[in-house]
């Protein structure tokens, strides 16, 4: 098992068959294993009712026709449950103002729980829908038998059944019929599944499920949960990430503090914590001002005075070092066409470490009940997170449930949710439940930041100074490397394991008859940090690099950058594309970069103003939605202040289910991109992150806006995630529009008007 | 003991009197809409109105608000127009910086019935949405003006205080 991705498909995808039955007066659909379960032999019905095996219900029906559909997906402002239950929907023919969600608590039942990766639309996409068929087809059958008249001539439209001029609704199907049907797998793959011609739900505008709720207060969150009898904690951050040791804690002035309860340190037998210490009070203020009063001596970690510097210095040289890291990409021979060029150009570009800073402070609310473990908090990879929580319990996993909150923001801090072990072990060593928060700070602190990385490029050129082939070392702290080493591939020259999502983005679709890519595993970065996936993860600094030095390489051609671009986009060989995910392959890159030229051609740009462009085709190679960005830039010619003024955005991301929830992710996600391109950094100094609060970490505000102009292909390719992917072309697209405007090639993120003037 | 109003209702609360209301308003009252976010006054996630004013209460000590008329998001009672226009936008994603978004909303349009763009971005830019829905909390500000515009009845934010 080599990519998380996949992980989810062995269970979505594997061979399984659907169950519809008749339980308690409603009509349940189930997936159930296909081998190995207890009770095969018995009927759906049987099966389902006396629940002879733990049956995925991914929805259910009652006698009012009001159908609720399971979700497994963790729901972080994606509106993800709404998506997916339009696509159930949409098969069943369900009347959507009867349809509801429920999001649902850990349970081995649901398979591999992993929200994370803009994959949720992806993968369920196609068993969502086959799910609803199937569905369907048990409901036309049941009615054809009340109506008595044949099922094939049957039809469903809006939670009814029609035949000819008589109809029977849902619900009464479901109170008057006898539901035991079986879909073996073959049954499942022939499911007449609706072309995108016939779709009443998927495509169309809906009003998201979990909005109303987020305007009036009513909403929970992680941050919201209350416990009878719970007490109140908040951790002490040790001086560094790992290696550090309390020495001595003194709480002689806590003691004053109104409410204090007393401190503890936590030992993790899964060593996730190392030299922690949480404080508990009867109320959260008195915990935040107990911990500041806290006095904690510590034997300090090794990496207490490791900087920002020292883990770029150490980039640059692992970049440098051919001996280091292992090879990703090696396309043509490009020694050779070293050899052979007549000039070549370098460049290193980098990005500092930036925070994830979702809103709510990271917390978890935890109460033991007669030996089971029940953990309340927002999290986005529960079958990462509950193993771990077990662990520091010292308990099996069947010991810990994890009840889903909604998620303050995830953006991928809330992947590994290593925040419940510090709720946990408290509450073990009380011996209550205790509710724990991380004030801002602490969340800054605990943070699993994005990786401080430094990539370095070559291009080479022949006599005729044509473009001949591309070289470039990545390197940076790799989240996948700590968090889940398991799902590492080996190097092309098996020399190392590489972390996918630290890598990818330099697998790009631009056909190169000479193309080595070398990745590096910043070690410094590692012991110093739990590097994070943060939204866009590795495409949001390695494609920062190329998709500038492709510019760079455009003006050493004295080519039109887009021309230059489109030139390479030939969708030849590998670049093709395969079905279904990446249909079409850079042909559709090529498609949405001449939109682009075409919309911004007769755009008048104001004196100090330039116009950059860069492509992306993010999350992964195997999951690409296609992307052409403009970002029109104005410099102020002394100051150097940089004002993006308008970025245009084309995309081409497959079938859209939900149409003003894509356009909400894309929204979002170019203003992460503008905010991470000009606006947020947190260096390390003295082996932390040094930027925790707002005073100093200042992400986009609604003054810093851009006028946006987002305009999706329409497509009935299959439907690719949309969460992380804008995000990924908007820097450089300013930073190509800097050049054009200065001639100065900015290469640091964030971009700073002082890298300008200093230049 | 420091009494005040809250959505309407006389409250008293004996908590250490430089709590910030934020913790008392959410963890005495049970009014969990009004967020924490950076604790310093510097997100607008705790934002509410006391007599009418936008107040981040993170930063807002309890033995402040004595005698004081307070709403939270929960005081609005679905009524607002804001709430409207929010959902007809769709406006929320992670929807945890929204109360605050609202509650400082309120405020402009309490004063100011059909507030400029620039007048918007003046008064919301003390408000941080991670998620960056700024294009559309832009958007349903303005139409919120217009439906409340188009009313005879204009909305004053600590009305649902001072009717008890």
């Amino acid at each position: 098992m080599k990519n998380i991705k996949d992980a989810k498909n062995n269970i979505s995808l594997s061979r399984r068959r659907f169950l519809v039955g008749s339980v308690s007066g409603s009509l349940l659909m189930a997936f159930a294993p296909l081998v190995g379960a207890v009770g095969l032999g018995d009927s759906p019905q049987e099966t389902l009712k006396n629940k002879l095996f733990s049956p995925t219900v991914w929805f259910e029906i009652n006698p009012l026709g009001e159908v609720n559909v399971n979700i497994a997906k963790a729901e972080m402002g994606q509106h993800i449950g709404t998506a997916l239950a339009r696509v159930v929907a949409d098969e069943l023919g369900a009347d959507w103002s009867k349809v509801s969600i429920t999001h649902v608590d850990t349970d081995p039942k649901w398979g591999y729980m992993v929200t994370g990766g803009s994959w949720s639309v992806f993968q369920t996409f196609k068993p969502m829908s086959q799910a609803g068929a199937a569905g369907r087809i048990a409901l036309i059958e049941a009615a054809a038998k009340i109506l008595n008249c044949p099922a094939e001539q049957c039809s469903v439209e809006n939670g009814t059944v029609l035949y000819q001029d008589r109809s029977i609704s849902f619900g009464d199907i479901v109170a008057k019929g006898n539901f035991n049907r079986a879909f073996t797998p073959e049954e499942i793959s022939a499911l007449p599944l609706k072309p995108a011609s016939k779709r009443t739900l998927v495509g169309k505008p809906a009003l998201a499920l979990d909005i109303p709720a987020k305007t009036n207060g009513s909403a929970v969150y992680g941050i919201d949960v209350e416990l009878a009898d719970m007490v109140y904690a908040r951790p002490i951050i040790p001086p560094t990430r790992y290696g550090s040791k309390v020495t001595n804690v003194d709480d002689s002035a806590a003691q004053k503090i109104k409410g204090y309860l007393g401190y503890h340190l936590l030992q993790d037998p899964s060593d996730h914590l190392q030299g922690w210490v949480s404080v508990a009070a009867d109320s959260y203020y008195g915990a935040i001002q107990a911990a500041d009063a806290l006095n904690v001596s510590y034997q300090v970690g090794k990496t207490a005075k490791v900087s920002e510097q020292d883990i770029l210095q150490e980039g640059e040289r692992l970049v440098a070092d051919e001996s280091e890291g292992g090879l990703f990409i090696d396309q043509g021979d490009f020694s050779v066409a070293s050899t052979k060029a007549d000039k070549a150009i370098d460049a290193v570009y980098r990005t500092h470490t930036v925070l994830h800073f979702a809103l709510e402070p990271v917390n978890a609310t935890v109460e033991e009940k007669n030996g089971l473990w029940h953990v309340y908090t927002g999290n986005q990879w529960q079958s990462l997170t509950l193993p771990a929580i077990a662990k520091a319990l010292q308990v099996t996993d069947d010991k810990v449930v994890m009840h889903q909150q909604y998620l303050g923001g995830g953006f991928g801090r809330r992947l590994f949710g290593d925040y419940a072990i510090p709720a946990v072990l408290t509450a073990k060593a009380i011996g209550k439940p205790v509710k724990m928060v991380f004030t801002r700070e602490d969340d800054s602190r605990f943070d699993q930041p994005r990786s401080p990385s430094v990539v370095s490029f070559r291009a080479v050129f022949d006599q005729e100074n044509k473009f001949t082939g591309m070289e470039h070392a990545l390197a940076a702290g790799w989240p996948t490397l700590s968090m889940a080493p398991g799902f590492m591939p080996e190097s092309l020259d098996k020399k190392t394991r590489v972390d996918m999502f630290s890598t990818s983005g330099a697998d790009h679709w631009y056909s190169m008859d000479n193309h080595r890519v070398r990745v590096v595993n910043n070690s410094l970065a590692q012991q110093t940090m739990l590097p994070g996936w943060l939204r866009s993860v590795g495409q949001g600094w390695i494609v920062w690099g190329l998709e500038s030095f492709i510019d760079e390489i455009a003006h050493q051609s004295k080519t039109d950058p887009i021309d230059f671009r489109l030139s390479m986009l030939d969708g030849l060989g590998k670049q093709a594309g395969k079905a279904p995910e990446s249909v079409g392959g850079a042909k559709r890159l090529a498609n949405v970069l001449n939109i682009l030229k075409q919309k911004t051609k007769d755009v008048k740009l104001a004196k100090n103003e330039g116009m950059g462009v860069a492509i992306s085709s993010g999350q992964e190679r195997t999951m690409p939605a296609w992307m052409a960005c403009a970002a029109q830039v104005h410099v102020e010619p002394n100051s150097r202040k940089i004002t993006v003024k308008k970025l245009t955005m084309i995309v081409d991301a497959g079938v859209i289910v939900h149409p003003d929830g894509a356009l909400a992710q894309v929204q979002g996600s170019m203003l992460w991109g503008t905010s991470l391109a000009l606006h947020e950094q947190s260096p390390i100094e003295n082996g932390q992150v040094s930027n925790l609060n707002l005073n100093t970490y200042s992400p986009l505000r609604m003054s810093d806006v851009p006028e946006l102009d987002i305009e999706f292909v329409k497509s009935d390719e299959f439907p690719v995630g949309l969460g992380e992917p804008g995000v990924v072309s908007i820097a450089p697209a300013i930073a190509n529009a800097i050049f054009q405007i200065t001639g100065v090639r900015v290469r640091d993120l964030p971009i700073t008007a002082a890298a300008i003037k200093n230049a | 003991m420091i009494v005040f109003k809250l959505n309407g209702n006389k409250v008293s609360s004996a908590a250490d009197v430089n709590t910030p209301l934020l913790w008392v308003i959410r963890d005495e009252f049970g009014f969990k809409g009004t967020k924490f976010g950076c604790g310093i006054g510097l997100c607008g996630a705790c934002t509410v109105h006391i007599d009418g004013a936008p107040v981040r209460t993170c930063s807002f000590p309890l033995i402040a608000a004595e005698n004081k008329n307070i709403t939270t998001i929960e005081g609005l009672e679905n009524k607002h127009p804001l709430q409207q226009t929010w959902i007809d936008e769709q406006v929320p994603q992670c929807g945890y910086c929204q109360s605050g978004q609202i509650m400082q909303a309120a405020t402009l349009l309490a004063s100011n019935s059909s507030p400029s763009d620039q007048e918007i971005v003046d008064h919301m830019s003390g408000n941080l949405c991670r998620c960056m829905a700024y294009v559309r909390i832009k958007s349903a500000i303005k139409n919120a003006a217009g439906v409340m515009s188009a009313d005879v009845q204009t909305f004053d934010p600590s009305s649902s205080t001072q009717q008890s």
